[in-house]
């Protein structure tokens, strides 16, 4: 058996609930056929009270083997690096934190909150929040740059608001089964398998994008979202339109532009006046390009597509 | 007889951390306070931003609402910018919310509640064997069957808005998408799907037809004896043993229950206004006081906040929303005579506190006020007034009951989508004053939002929960759960069972309640007033 504690922070649950939309396996599978047991769960655990608190006591003092600790939502700091705002179990939620990651073999964050701090520091921060080993695209984290557990890997991010089911399901399963080592990590330690490509990988408007037709506004089943509509489908490392959505979508498939949410500047430009859904251009050039991509190469591409674009690249596309 | 406290850290099973405190006396609850505890501020967050800024930062205030945050996020701008929203979009919008509830409710029922039925405490009860086999943690028939058939409903959403949780399809003016003949097929074949595989055999024991014929208790009763297929689906089996255990004994509340309304019509809000929101839900809006059996509208304007007991330093005045100053204290310790919870209490101005939730609109729904063609449903009411009033079991059973009316405007929205019309139409951005409202599955939820100078000057949001699991307020008077613990019976005070059916039957939601206030540094806040 792989035991397994999940644990929330500053969180808003958005994670849990993604993973319980796991169909391949789901998350009554993992237990049933890839030997996991869920010690515990905020949303799913047995526990409360005193009970809860003497489990947490025994997996930190080794009676309980602690493999996995999965991480959901911020580490909260506020006030004054206290982290009372976020009381769990009758003492601050960090202070459990820095307890647990000394028992457990492997430890996973879920979802940008905890990898990277998500939304809830975003300027100003007001809770003084951190991810567990990343602050934005800043190493150390709560937990400190050359955190390890005892595995002898760091933390394992699996950024995205939320992550994608498959996405955390797989990891525990790899780890589950003794095939983590078959996972490489990349600088951010997200598991490469999912964060190598770009969301634009497998998007169904990526001819609209070739060809540099534009969707200049909402509710349109043609032209591509990065021209006008600020989609970060080209910039953005996950495999979204890969392995799709509740098996079904992506955003840029249904029309909505890549927010980035994998990526540690999530979200971008703090939100600002002017940001939201709305590109950032420069001389009407998008002041973000693919990575590898120069402003004045892209500026002549643009004119030669435009230039030999189809009729058909600006037509309906998907028509009922 | 001495009274024993008891301190619970976490209850657990509800969205959140929530605490609970509870003096028992002879075996009884005698007094209760909730607190939540933690805290993100996400309205600190929103100010000084875009004005669209809350179309992305407040689904994420929750994970499990975050369909019911978008729909007030876009709702309050469309208010603000005086936008035109084609029908198609409120459809659109209206199909995104109640998926995202449908999906809710089994996993609520499965998940958090139905697994303490299998608590030792009732192995002697004659359901208990079945209870077990069906509801047990992960490995229940039923609870696999429920918790992952919900997945269905919300692929739906995804249809509309790329995934499920946490899109932004809807903006004000509409919505991004432009569904296809391919995607509304699906999602009919997804909602059938749901329909033959577990709501119909599994949830109902009966066709959908067949439970809409319900109107009273008594139709109700009829039912569970007319067949064995009824009285062994989960919905029979879990009505007969929760009489059997005694969840309609206990956990009554305030006996007073608001609801905003929600799913605007798409004929009749396509000009959406703070003014004309009331009569243009489908779904109505109103305040039920049981106490004398009287139904009225509830408007905005009535909402109030009271911070006495919260860990705020904002005064001991009710205070609108819109009238906020929000300035939490730095040292949030715990003190049952002063501040305990980061939840505020919420107060109607007239009628003090409020429950909110799947039983409120179920007891609104059965009142004659109203438009003439809004829905009308007296089943609950009928319920509650036959079995004397509010319990556990009428609220478990009015969440449970809405299953089917949701299922049914599914229908209603993917066939009235006219799919070469538009679904957006760009407004003008400009400054002013929004308010968007929905009822989210655990209940009454509303943003508020000012723009100014072209960004967020003031965003406020109550939540279901924060009506539900505030404390005290200025008066002294218990918040909604606090007073449904009172009389609760506790067998083994190590194990206080009894104390989660009663806060888990509210659905309660504290990631929302204990993230949705601002933390601001006590400068005060440019003000306006209200009514």
């Amino acid at each position: 058996m792989t035991n397994v504690l999940w644990l929330q922070g500053g969180a808003c649950s958005g994670n849990t609930i993604s993973f319980l939309n796991a169909e391949e396996p789901t998350v009554c599978d993992l237990i049933s056929d890839f030997g996991i047991k869920v010690l515990w769960h905020p949303s799913l655990g047995l526990e409360l009270g005193d009970n809860l608190q003497q489990l947490l006591r025994d997996c930190i003092s080794g009676k309980i083997p602690l493999d996995i600790l999965v991480f959901e939502g911020t580490v909260v700091n506020a006030p004054n690096g206290t982290g009372e705002w976020n009381r769990f179990a009758d003492r601050p939620m960090k202070d459990w934190l820095t307890d647990l990651s000394q028992a457990a073999s492997f430890i996973v964050a879920v979802g940008d909150c905890a990898t990277w701090g998500g939304i809830p520091a975003m300027s100003p921060n007001p809770s003084q929040s951190q991810g567990l080993q990343f602050l934005k695209r800043k190493e150390g984290g709560f937990l400190g740059k050359d955190f390890r557990t005892k595995s002898g890997l760091p933390v394992i991010n699996i950024p995205g608001c939320p992550a994608h089911p498959d996405w955390i399901s797989q990891i525990l399963v790899a780890i589950a089964t003794g095939r983590i080592g078959d996972i490489a990590l990349d600088e951010f330690h997200r598991p490469q398998t999912f964060f190598n490509t770009y969301t634009q990988t497998g998007c169904t408007r990526n001819v609209h994008f070739a060809y540099k037709a534009s969707t200049a506004e909402f509710g349109q089943r043609k032209g591509c979202l990065f021209y006008d509509l600020g989609c970060r489908g080209p910039m953005t490392h996950s495999s979204c339109n890969r392995i799709l959505w509740n098996r079904v979508s992506s955003k840029t498939r249904a029309g909505m532009p890549c927010l980035g949410c994998t990526e540690p500047e999530f979200p971008f430009y703090d939100l600002k006046p002017g940001t939201v859904f709305k590109t950032q251009t420069v001389m009407g050039v998008p002041k973000d390009l693919p990575p590898g991509v120069k402003p004045k190469d892209y500026a002549v591409l643009t004119m030669v597509a435009k230039d030999i674009a189809p009729d058909w690249a600006e037509e309906d596309f998907f028509t009922i | 007889m001495t009274i024993k406290t008891l301190d619970i850290s976490p209850v657990g099973r509800v969205e959140g951390d929530l605490d609970v405190r509870v003096e028992i006396e002879d075996g009884y609850v005698v007094n209760a306070w909730t607190h939540a505890e933690l805290f993100r501020g996400f309205e600190i967050i929103l100010r000084g931003k875009d004005p669209q800024a809350g179309l992305i930062a407040t689904p994420r205030i929750c994970g499990i609402c975050g369909g019911s945050h978008l729909t007030c996020a876009s709702w309050a701008l469309d208010t603000a910018w005086g936008t035109e929203v084609p029908r198609n979009a409120i459809l659109a919008r209206n199909l995104g919310q109640i998926v995202e509830t449908i999906q809710s409710i089994p996993r609520y029922f499965y998940a958090l509640f139905a697994i303490d039925l299998t608590h030792r405490k009732y192995r002697n009860s004659r359901f208990y064997e079945e209870a077990t086999r069906r509801f047990a943690a992960f490995t229940g028939t039923s609870y696999e069957l429920g918790v992952t058939i919900a997945a269905k409903p919300v692929e739906i959403y995804a249809l509309l808005g790329g995934q499920w949780p946490h899109s932004s399809y809807m903006v004000p003016g509409g919505v991004m998408c432009a569904p296809t003949l391919t995607d509304i097929t699906r999602a009919w074949s997804l909602l059938e799907y749901f329909r033959t595989n577990w709501l119909e055999p599994v949830w109902l024991g009966c066709s959908l037809e067949r439970y809409e014929q319900i109107q009273t208790y008594d139709d109700f009763m009829d039912w569970l004896d007319e067949d064995r297929k009824h009285r062994e689906s989960d919905l029979g089996l879990y009505w007969r043993m929760g009489l059997d255990i005694g969840l309609d004994r206990y956990g009554a509340g305030t006996g007073k229950y608001g609801t905003w309304g929600y799913l605007p019509h798409e004929d009749k809000y396509q000009n959406p206004t703070i003014e004309g929101r009331n009569a243009a839900t489908i779904m109505k809006s109103g305040v039920y006081d049981s106490f004398t059996d009287t139904h009225t509208l509830l408007d905005h304007t009535f909402a109030r906040e009271n911070t006495t007991h919260s860990w705020y330093d904002e005064g001991t005045a009710d205070v609108h929303p819109f009238d906020r100053v929000t300035n939490p204290i730095q040292k949030n310790t715990k003190d049952f005579d002063n501040a305990y919870s980061w939840a505020t209490s919420v107060r109607h101005q007239d009628f003090g506190r409020l429950e909110v939730g799947a039983l409120a609109r179920q007891l609104v729904a059965g009142g004659k006020h109203g438009e003439s063609w809004q829905h009308q449903d007296g089943f609950i009411l009928d319920v509650f007034k036959q079995m004397g009033g509010p319990s556990i079991h009428v609220r478990q059973l009015a969440r449970v009951h809405e299953l089917v009316k949701l299922y049914r405007q599914a229908e209603h929205c993917l066939r009235e989508f006219k799919l070469n019309d538009p679904w957006y139409i760009k407004p003008k951005e400009k400054d002013g004053r929004g308010w968007g409202a929905t009822e989210a599955a655990r209940g009454s939820l509303c943003h508020w939002v000012e723009i100014e100078g072209g960004k967020i000057k003031n965003y406020q949001v109550i939540a279901p929960t924060t009506w539900n699991v505030g404390p005290r307020d200025g008066e002294g008077v218990r918040g909604p759960i606090e007073e449904a613990l009172i009389g609760t019976p506790i067998y083994d005070s190590s194990d206080p069972v009894e104390v989660g059916h009663v806060a888990r039957s509210f659905d309660s939601c504290l990631v929302c309640t204990v993230h949705a206030h601002d933390a601001k540094t006590g400068k005060e806040l440019a003000r306006f007033r209200t009514a």
